[in-house]
């Protein structure tokens, strides 16, 4: 067996864009899906029925559905929904988004439920509105909860991003896979694509350590 | 340092030393939880350490089982120093029976399995004969219909009582009492502290952390005030409770609002 | 537009087997991964001091990198590796098993570290060995404490197994690529294929939540 570990370097820039692409679509999901999962979440807990159960169906769905399959669908889905033909990476972009939208509401919605009713109780006694008591009392402390599920969701997600190569984005899976299908040097493009992404991904998860111990809830 | 006591006035001083403290030192850090305390423990005789919170009480209750390691003088249990080794200090945790504040029974055993689960485990009982223990204990302490509930199912002072007849279980030379009635609402501390009565009239070695005033001084033989890990007085209730002798004591009886 | 769903009724039996593919990976890799993650738990925690960093390193790796890395890692460059070629089942069950049961190592970590001390304490004040505690006193509230986690994760396993399409498992996702490719009705098979899968899952989720309620009490001290 001889290693040639040259093609790694040789596809630097192939390697470097699509790294490029796995960052760039794990943040604009979460731009997407932070807003939006709020929405859904507040939908969720005050709408008006139908579309409270709506919100929940939609939540629950995306949630019980692996996202392999999400994407697959938004392939063919979209362009029909759409009447255009829409680029692999805004498909990936849609799939992805959907399915952290719907963990995003979840994790809104239960960190909100965490607070205690008394809570709102006691500010309210004070002479609080319910709005007030939400923004300055439930707000604040659902957040010391969602924080560190935030965080998790956000390195799933980073991981996860791998799974729109399968309609081809250009991400880093994807790329450290063309390379090796046109030099078939199988075993130094996939041990460097796992390099690649332990690097990026081992420090988020060290964050994420970090960020459940910083706001670890003890009542 | 506070003398070795073998003041008079000790009722059931005369049967043999089961526990002696000498000086026993136990730091966190560079806190000192336990600052050099002397006591003896008689058999038949009901000990409760009292005193402020934090003051070294649970600490000494721990240590004596080992639970705790020491950093300075030694503790004797029944005549030989406490061993450092696990598996001879496992030996002579079997026969000192403890019951905490928190009661700690085990949550997936029911109250049956939980008084009869040391003498199976650790007594190699087999299954009739632990569970006919147990069965006599629950009926001692008043649940023999609890047997088959979870603990989740009984209130504070039924699974306090479990907690006893558990520690009761191994057949003990000594009870340590650690705060028993200090998680337990007031309606629920009376039967517990029925159950300790019963045991001290029956001739039980009782080392006892207590807030309950009255218990001290009903049912003790020995009483021994604790203050920033160090026994500041002790003497017989008599003496503590109607004319202490130090500051410390009549600071915190006062705090207390005991009047006498 | 027009939707025919007569594609799934005529490759009914194929897709079938995919269910069939599907949930076996699932369970078997549901089980290794739990049985290697206890191992590795107890490693963790009670294991010699010089393999902790190599076992933290581990978990933490799995973390950090994703399934599908793993699982064409392990596919396509571990046989060049060993020299030994592997089934793709075996693969993605072997794939599966190494990073999920860095996750059930987690669970079963934080289950043992959530026992209070207290019982412990009691358990030691009994006379009980560290090894009849862990056994008898902690492991069967941790196991209890542990349920929920362990139905997330069992649903995270089944929906790691559609990510073993890409090494050619026939397992659903697969079946339903081939049909959908086959047929040119891509959205009603892969409609279909989000039922099946919704099916699957949804049962889970609810059912350990369910039995969770009954058992709670078990690991509540």
């Amino acid at each position: 067996m001889t290693l040639d570990w040259g093609v790694v370097w040789q596809n630097r820039d192939a390697l470097i864009k699509g790294t490029a692409t796995t960052i760039l679509l794990t943040f604009a999901t979460m731009a997407i899906a932070l807003p939006c999962g709020a929405v859904v979440a507040v939908l969720r807990l005050y709408a008006w029925k139908p579309i409270r159960g709506l919100a929940t169906a939609y939540v629950e769905f995306f949630r019980n559905l692996p996202l392999i399959l999400v994407v697959y669908w938004a392939f063919y889905v979209l362009p029909i929904l759409t009447g255009f033909g829409v680029s692999p990476l805004l498909t990936g972009l849609a799939a992805l988004a959907l399915n952290v939208t719907a963990y995003n509401a979840e994790t809104f919605r239960a960190g909100i439920n965490s607070i205690r009713r008394g809570q709102v109780e006691a500010a309210m006694a004070l002479g609080m509105s319910r709005v007030q008591a939400l923004r300055r009392v439930v707000i604040p402390q659902a957040l010391r909860r969602i924080l560190p599920v935030l965080a998790s969701t956000w390195v799933s997600l980073f991981k996860d991003t791998s799974l729109v190569s399968v309609i081809a984005v250009t991400e880093l899976a994807y790329v450290s896979m063309q390379v090796r299908a046109q030099t078939f040097r199988v075993l130094e493009m996939l041990t460097a694509m796992a390099i690649i992404y332990w690097l990026l991904g081992y420090p988020q998860a060290k964050l994420v350590d970090w960020i459940q111990r910083r706001y670890a809830v003890t009542e | 340092m506070i003398a070795e006591n073998n003041s008079g006035g000790r009722a059931k001083g005369t049967g043999a030393t089961i526990i002696r403290y000498r000086g026993v030192v136990k730091r966190y850090g560079a806190f000192t939880a336990l600052d050099g305390v002397f006591l003896n423990v008689h058999a038949g005789e009901v000990v409760c350490l009292i005193g402020p919170s934090g003051s070294g009480k649970s600490t000494l209750l721990r240590c004596t089982n080992g639970l705790e390691s020491i950093e300075g003088g030694d503790i004797e249990f029944e005549g030989t120093m406490l061993p450092r080794d696990e598996r001879a200090l496992r030996a002579v945790r079997q026969r000192m029976g403890m019951v905490f504040q928190s009661f700690e029974l085990f949550p997936h055993l029911t109250a049956q399995q939980n008084v009869s689960e040391g003498p199976r485990t650790v007594l190699q009982m087999n299954q009739a004969d632990a569970n006919q223990r147990a069965a006599a204990l629950l009926d001692k302490v008043g649940l023999a219909d609890k047997a088959p509930n979870y603990p989740s199912a009984l209130s504070g002072g039924q699974q306090q009582r479990v907690a006893i007849a558990r520690a009761l279980a191994m057949n003990p030379d000594v009870m340590l009492f650690d705060e028993p009635t200090s998680a337990l609402d007031p309606e629920t501390i009376g039967e517990v502290l029925s159950v300790m009565k019963k045991l001290a009239d029956e001739g039980m070695t009782m080392v006892v952390v207590t807030h309950e005033m009255s218990f001290a001084r009903r049912v003790g033989d020995w009483v021994a005030v604790f203050d920033a890990g160090r026994i500041v007085e002790q003497g017989p209730p008599r003496q503590i409770f109607d004319a202490p002798t130090t500051e410390r004591t009549r600071d915190f009886l006062s705090h207390l609002g005991w009047s006498g | 537009m027009e939707f025919d769903f007569a594609v799934i009724t005529d490759h009914a039996r194929f897709l079938a087997s995919g269910v069939g593919v599907s949930l076996l990976l699932a369970v078997l890799s549901g089980a290794t991964s739990l049985a290697t993650g206890f191992i590795v738990a107890l490693l963790r925690l009670y294991g010699p001091p010089w393999l902790k960093p190599a076992v933290v390193l581990y978990i933490d790796s799995m973390r950090a990198i994703p399934v599908l890395v793993v699982l064409v890692w392990t596919f396509f460059a571990l046989p060049i590796v060993t020299g030994l070629t592997m089934p793709p089942f075996f693969a993605a069950l072997l794939g599966l098993t190494i990073h999920l049961a860095a996750y059930a190592a987690e669970i079963v970590r934080a289950g043992i570290e959530s026992v209070r001390p207290g019982q412990t304490r009691a358990a030691l004040a009994l006379g009980m060995s560290r090894s009849q505690i862990l056994l008898r006193i902690v492991l069967p509230q941790a196991i209890v404490r542990m349920l929920p986690a362990f139905g997330s994760l069992l649903s995270i396993t089944i929906k790691d197994t559609a990510i073993a399409s890409v090494i050619a498992v026939p397992e659903l996702m697969r079946q339903s690529e081939t049909v959908a490719g086959q047929s040119f009705q891509p959205i009603e098979v892969y409609t279909f294929a989000m039922l099946v899968y919704f099916a699957m899952l949804f049962p889970v989720t609810r059912g350990v939540d369910l039995f969770y309620r009954r058992v709670a009490h078990l690991g509540r001290s």
